[in-house]
């Protein structure tokens, strides 16, 4: 048992237009699954798979930009369309505004931001690459703790990270999730150094 | 900055907005009730980061419900009998205060029920043990004075 959902647009609208909402969110039906998108006044601040407690990045965001949250498809349809072009392969650029209001650590805040203004759509940037980026060729471990904690994945696009050693890595959503991101984006994965030298099985 | 953690207010609304609505119809009157809903959840969004604590949040969404449902009741009727303008929305806090204008013409029996139902939050076991009735002649009781709430209009 629920409210109709005409009511709870209604409710949740006009508290968007009274500036009454320290954010919104909505759930987003695509291909890697449910995404659960929660944006505050500066711009999305979490994404989340649908195998993360939704209550709990609910709360997190609560604490961090205030606790009047709502939900609406509605106040966040340009959110949702952008998304969708993306998986719908029309546009992958993402172009979203992003607030990583949930990144505490300037280091991390840096790499995040670097990432998404440096690595288009098709690239990939090994851990130690995005460290050269960011001017800490040597911070391939701590690139490796951003992305593992970027709060906005898929937009702050961490899917394209991948190791020197070859493969793809680690993933928040899993690595089944980013391999798929990255064959939707016809991005081509080196096969790496440590992975070349590997002897190949004999017949 | 109060260090209380309160819940994302939907989470609020998922869990109590059924049970808020129908309270809000049978205070306002079913046609009404989905108006006074989102004026009370509206009021209650305003005041939600200023609550000092995070205990009783239904108890508390009752009760902007029931100022609320109260609020329209009245304006309605000014509506109907004069040119009045509209009453000033009252602040969340002084709920008691309008509460007890608004109630203030029914007889003391009626008001009690309505205070210990509404204010109290009590459900009708508790109340008819403050009562000295049974349970069904407590819910009775604050029928009857939403009744006459409704029906009479409220004196000003």
């Amino acid at each position: 048992m629920s409210l109709p959902a005409r009511l709870l647009d209604s409710i949740a609208s006009a508290a968007v237009r009274e500036g009454l909402a320290d954010a919104v969110y909505t759930r987003l039906a695509t291909p890697i699954g449910t995404l659960l998108v929660i944006q505050g006044e500066r711009g999305v601040v979490r994404v989340g798979f649908e195998d993360e407690p939704a209550d709990r990045l609910l709360a997190a965001v609560a604490a961090r930009l205030g606790p009047r949250i709502v939900a609406s498809d509605r106040e966040l349809a340009h959110t949702r369309d952008v998304l969708s072009a993306y998986f719908e392969g029309e546009d992958q650029r993402l172009d979203l505004p992003v607030d990583l209001a949930l990144v505490r650590s300037p280091f991390r805040r840096s790499a995040l931001t670097t990432l998404r203004d440096e690595v288009g759509p098709g690239q990939v940037v090994t851990y130690g690459g995005l460290a050269a980026k960011v001017g800490h060729p040597r911070a391939a471990r701590a690139i490796g703790s951003a992305c593992a904690t970027n709060p906005v994945p898929i937009i702050v696009p961490c899917h394209r990270v991948v190791p020197g050693s070859g493969g793809v890595g680690s993933y928040a959503g899993g690595p089944e999730r980013k391999r798929r991101l990255l064959a939707h984006e016809d991005a081509v994965v080196p096969a790496g150094a440590a992975s070349a030298r590997t002897p190949r099985p004999t017949a | 900055m109060s260090t209380i953690v309160l819940p994302p207010f939907w989470s609020l609304v998922e869990a109590h907005g059924d049970e808020l609505l129908v309270h809000a119809r049978r205070m306002a009157g079913a046609a009404h009730g989905e108006d006074v809903l989102q004026d009370a959840l509206l009021r209650a969004l305003r005041a939600y980061p200023q609550l000092r604590h995070a205990e009783h949040l239904r108890a508390w969404l009752y009760r902007v419900t029931t100022t609320t449902a109260l609020d329209h009741l009245r304006a309605r009727r000014r509506e109907v009998l004069t040119d009045e303008p509209p009453v000033s929305v009252s602040e969340p806090e002084h709920y008691d205060d309008s509460f007890e204008r608004l109630i203030g013409a029914l007889p003391e029996t009626a008001r009690a029920a309505l205070r210990l139902r509404f204010v109290e939050d009590l459900d009708y076991d508790r109340i008819a043990v403050r009562l000295g009735c049974s349970a069904v002649a407590a819910r009775q009781r604050v029928s009857t004075a939403l009744r006459t709430l409704r029906t009479q209009g409220i004196p000003t």
